[in-house]
């Protein structure tokens, strides 16, 4: 073997050892293969700063045991980060469920959903001001973290102040997805690509399927993008080296930003289904312009419009929900006065929730004085981050198509937001709560509601359910042919009560109502209403702050999981395998910050996931290094170290480098492997600072797998060297438009295609995941 | 059905390999795996080492003593571990993997992946009809699925393991075998009792 494949002890041996062999001549073979399919990719100023900004919000910060949400825009690039190889650092020093990133994300994933509609005139206001999506796009990165503590009570009265509460703004009739096919029909597909930027949203009753979340398959490929992207602009290894030296052997609890990405997106766009209210919105902004000349009569068409007119939600969504009124004002144009004067008569008509907006008409450019740029939504869905990542790929221009905002904008839409959750969203959540408490839920739970669910499974309580509760019929509440509960069924109230206070996160008083419908969708047999039921159930008692007994997570929470993902995909005509893999994918992350006994169940939860192919080609890379990590927080006891699994953690991250190199990722796959010598070199407790496998299989396979990394970089670093086809973006973009919908097992072809090196067949068969080493690649690079 | 037998030192040192087919019902103790299989194997026998020393440090599962067969301990995909412990924490670590019928796998289901190219020995794997361990007792039950913990699954393993044992006291019994520091085990007489011992039980 070549002096190249010492193991090295220090990753910063690393870059060293690239330039050294970059003299050999071999190498550059024919970077023209590679090159012919790849996509363009570098030269767009815009499209790096998307980016940038996408991947940084998605939280890879490198400090160690933070356990405040993320909330600062890091203005550093992500990708620098992303090379260096603290990916989970020593276990030994890792206090075990210090990181509360995913808990965070989880708690911030399951919000409130605002709709926001706005008449003609805002809407072509806000064009002016160079917003194509309009009022939504305006208000949505605003919503996503409300500023300022947001104090809700629960159940039982406490107060309890949350800093990173948020709301979602969507669209009205965003996330609905179309029944026939579940959201996986290629139409779907296209609409996503060609939709883009089409505004008037009021006019337009078709879906816009584009801010629906819920694709697998576009949350693999826009990882998958950020990926490439990453690798193809991380080539130059030298500062990264130069900062990694500063900061040595970091231990990062925080998992790579790719992994937080593809649970962000997993999360993002929920969509709207009768067997969870997430998406259901809680609150609608209607808004009108000041420049209508009778505001009060445009509200009340929109109102009309919404509440049972052509945006109508669907019917398992209930619809009297709150409504809040807003009157844009035009600074630049509009007479306050008259304004103020409409205002007031708006809150006659209306009541309390309405808000007076102030904006400026004027288009804002970068370089005005106090101009701020709008932020970057943090919750878009993969489809949506696909679409602009693809508009600013082949656009030409080089300018940022951001739009920005003067600072008085900016100020005016914190306040309305604030005002709009503090003093009336969250209230309102809480009163409908509380109310549905004591009228739903305390009826059920009495003796009364027990011999009411007896008497549908027994007749002979018949006669005296009749007597106790009118509300429910003879037969149960479910719609077994359209699959839904009626809204105004105590299950449809009572489970809209459970996800009310999950989101308002008082998760005890949400678990005990999932207990209970779990019960009475069981008996329903509405699988999938029982396992969203069942799901919700895991991840509320896993986020409640209480401790949990081993025994009760063994008995409860393992078989929950385990019957939310068999009800989500076998149990039923049409599987829901994004809902089985958002089960597993949140249950592992949040047993992984229960400490190290359930470290364990997380990573058996995580090769599950594996194991069933829900996931694609990326998500099973991503997830074999969760694997790793997941048994790395585990630490042992004593001196000895019994109990860890830091072998095992070390065999996984062995396994995850050698799949992300067969998706041609060298900066994962290198990351990974030096993961795997770190724990082995910690197993061995040698002083000498080379790390010495057990078995000389081993080391060689290890030896193998970094010169196969090696030489895979040195072929990007080849493509870098070329130039570049202007043909490519178009080649890719058609290719995308392209894609399937479909969820099959092995979507290579488009990979392969995608990646210019011929990469040598995958399999992500449960059978065998390892492929036969020394492929042709070694022989006609190396040696 | 393919086996990977490995003795580890207290060091996790690898004293012993042996890998091989079984012998059972017209197998000829070839073993199925593939070069992919067998780089892995390695590994998968060393992170099996962590649950080994949870078990063995654990609480006992038989009252009074702490027995040396400590069973089915792990499994990583298709592949079973038994593990045998010795007086002097010597770690005797037997990889099964089952053949793919008896997993409920066909075999010439192309999304078993590399499945295909694996059993290019013919004989190895397809013509193989169940072994003492698993094999038969499994197929009682018709669906013919391995289950490493079923009884006679584990009573051949700790015949074989038991076997192995006896010749290892017998080697390491030898004064010029220091078996303190890490030797390898070369003597061609004890692999072939473990290959004896594997052709009797496995």
């Amino acid at each position: 073997m070549t002096p190249l494949q010492d193991a090295t002890p220090k990753p910063p041996q690393y870059p060293a050892d690239l330039e050294a062999s970059m003299v050999l001549p071999k190498q550059r073979a024919s970077p023209a293969s590679s090159l012919a399919s790849l996509p363009y990719r570098r030269s767009n100023p815009s499209l790096q700063k998307l980016f940038e900004s996408t991947a940084s919000i998605s939280g890879s910060r490198p400090s160690s045991g933070t356990a405040t949400p993320t909330a600062s825009v890091v203005p550093s690039s992500v990708f620098s980060q992303a090379s260096t190889q603290n990916g989970t650092g020593t276990p030994g020093s890792l206090p075990p469920g210090v990181s509360d990133e995913h808990r965070n994300l989880i708690q911030r994933a399951f919000v409130p959903h605002v709709a926001v509609l706005a008449d003609e005139a805002t809407e072509a206001m806000l064009r002016g001001k160079g917003l194509e999506g309009g009022l939504l796009q305006l208000l949505r990165p605003f919503g996503e973290l409300v500023p300022g503590k947001v104090t809700i009570r629960d159940s039982i009265g406490a107060s309890k102040s949350h800093e990173d509460f948020g709301i979602r703004f969507v669209g009205v009739r965003d996330g609905l997805v179309p029944p026939t096919s579940a959201g996986r029909n290629s139409e779907l597909r296209m609409d996503t690509v060609t939709g883009q930027g089409a505004g008037g949203r009021i006019s337009s009753g078709v879906p816009r399927p584009q801010r629906t979340g819920g694709h697998v398959r576009q949350i693999e490929e826009l990882v998958d993008r950020h990926l490439q992207y990453s690798e193809f602009n991380t080539h130059d290894m030298v500062p990264d080296y130069l900062n990694h030296k500063e900061a040595p052997s970091q231990s990062d609890t925080s998992s790579s930003p790719f992994h937080t990405l593809y649970l962000r997106r997993l999360l993002s766009g929920l969509p709207v289904v009768s067997h969870e209210t997430f998406a259901h919105p809680v609150a609608c902004v209607i808004a009108v312009s000041s420049r209508h000349p009778n505001p009060t009569e445009e509200i009340r068409k929109l109102y009309a419009l919404q509440h049972d007119g052509a945006l109508r939600m669907p019917q398992f969504v209930e619809n009297d929900y709150l409504r809040y009124y807003v009157l844009v004002h035009d600074e630049e144009t509009g007479d306050i006065a008259h304004s103020n004067q409409t205002f007031e008569s708006m809150k006659r008509h209306f009541g309390f929730h309405c808000h007076l907006l102030r904006l400026k008409s004027q288009q804002c450019i970068p370089s005005d004085d106090d101009s701020v740029r709008l932020p970057i939504c943090e919750w878009m869905s993969a489809a949506e981050e696909l679409a602009e990542i693809q508009k600013r790929e082949t656009t030409d221009d080089i300018s940022d198509p951001t739009p920005y905002l003067p600072d008085s904008d900016i100020t005016a839409i914190r306040t309305f937001v604030r005002e709009l959750v503090v003093q009336s969203v969250v209230p309102n959540m809480e009163r409908k709560v509380a109310t549905w408490n004591e009228q739903v839920l305390a009826r059920r739970r009495g003796l009364s509601g027990r011999f009411m669910s007896l008497s549908k499974r027994w007749t002979p309580f018949g006669s005296s359910r009749n007597s106790s509760s009118p509300t429910v019929g003879s037969s149960s509440n479910y719609d077994s042919i359209q699959e839904f509960y009626r809204p105004d069924a105590p299950e449809a109230l009572m489970r809209k009560l459970a996800d009310y206070c999950f989101m308002l996160r008082d998760f005890k008083l949400a678990l005990s109502t999932y207990d209970i419908l779990r019960t009475d969708f069981n008996n329903d047999k509405a699988w999938r209403h029982y396992a969203g039921a069942v799901e919700m159930a895991a991840l509320s008692a896993l986020l409640s702050t209480s401790p949990l007994s081993s025994k009760t997570r063994t008995e409860n929470i393992d078989s929950w999981i385990e019957a939310a993902v068999y009800s989500y995909t076998d149990r039923q005509l049409k599987p829901t395998p994004y809902y089985a893999l958002r089960t597993l994918a949140l249950g592992l992350e949040l047993l992984r910050l229960r400490g190290s006994s359930a470290a364990d169940d997380a990573a058996r939860w995580a090769s599950r996931i594996l194991e069933t192919g829900i996931v694609g080609p990326v998500g099973h890379a991503l997830f074999t290094e969760r694997i790793s990590t997941c048994y790395s927080i585990r630490t042992g006891i004593g001196s000895m170290n019994l109990g860890a699994r830091r072998r095992k953690a070390a065999f996984w991250s062995v396994l995850a480098a050698e799949t992300w190199l067969r998706l041609s990722k060298a900066l994962q796959a290198e990351r990974c492997l030096d993961t795997a010598l770190r724990l082995y070199n910690f197993n061995t407790e040698n002083a000498s600072g080379a790390v010495k496998l057990p078995f000389p299989q081993m080391q060689a396979f290890i030896d193998d797998l970094r010169q196969q990394i090696l030489g895979l970089r040195l072929e990007i670093r080849g493509f870098e060297e070329g130039d570049e086809g202007e043909g490519d973006a178009v080649q890719q973009s058609l290719m995308v438009e392209e894609a399937t919908e479909t969820l099959d097992k092995s979507p290579r072809a488009h990979r392969k295609s995608l990646i210019g090196a011929p990469p040598p067949p995958i399999d992500v068969g449960p059978l065998s995941p390892m492929l036969e080493r020394g492929e042709g690649r070694r022989d006609d690079q190396f040696e | 059905m393919s086996y990977t037998f490995t003795i580890l030192s207290p060091h996790d040192t690898p004293l012993f390999t042996h890998t091989f087919g079984t012998s059972r019902s017209s197998g000829t103790g070839t073993p199925a795996f593939t070069t992919a299989d067998l780089a892995l194997n390695p590994f998968i026998i060393h992170s099996a080492l962590d649950i080994v020393e949870e078990v063995q440090w654990g609480p006992s599962s038989t009252s009074g003593s702490a027995p040396m067969y400590l069973k089915h301990i792990d499994k990583y995909q298709n592949n079973f571990i038994s593990c045998w412990i010795t007086g002097g924490n010597v770690r005797f670590l037997l990889l099964t993997r089952p053949r793919d019928e008896a997993l409920g796998i066909s075999a010439a289901n192309p999304s078993s992946g590399s499945a295909s190219s694996i059993y290019s020995t013919g004989s190895g794997a397809g013509s193989v009809r169940g072994s003492l361990a698993g094999g038969r007792a499994g197929l009682g039950g018709g669906a013919g699925m391995y289950n490493p913990t079923s009884p006679a699954t584990e009573e051949a393993v700790k015949n074989f393991f038991v076997d192995v044992y006896e010749s290892w006291v017998k080697t390491i019994m030898n004064p010029f075998f220091a078996v303190g520091h890490g030797d390898v085990v070369k003597s061609p007489v004890f692999r072939a009792r473990v290959q004896a011992a594997a052709k009797k039980y496995l």
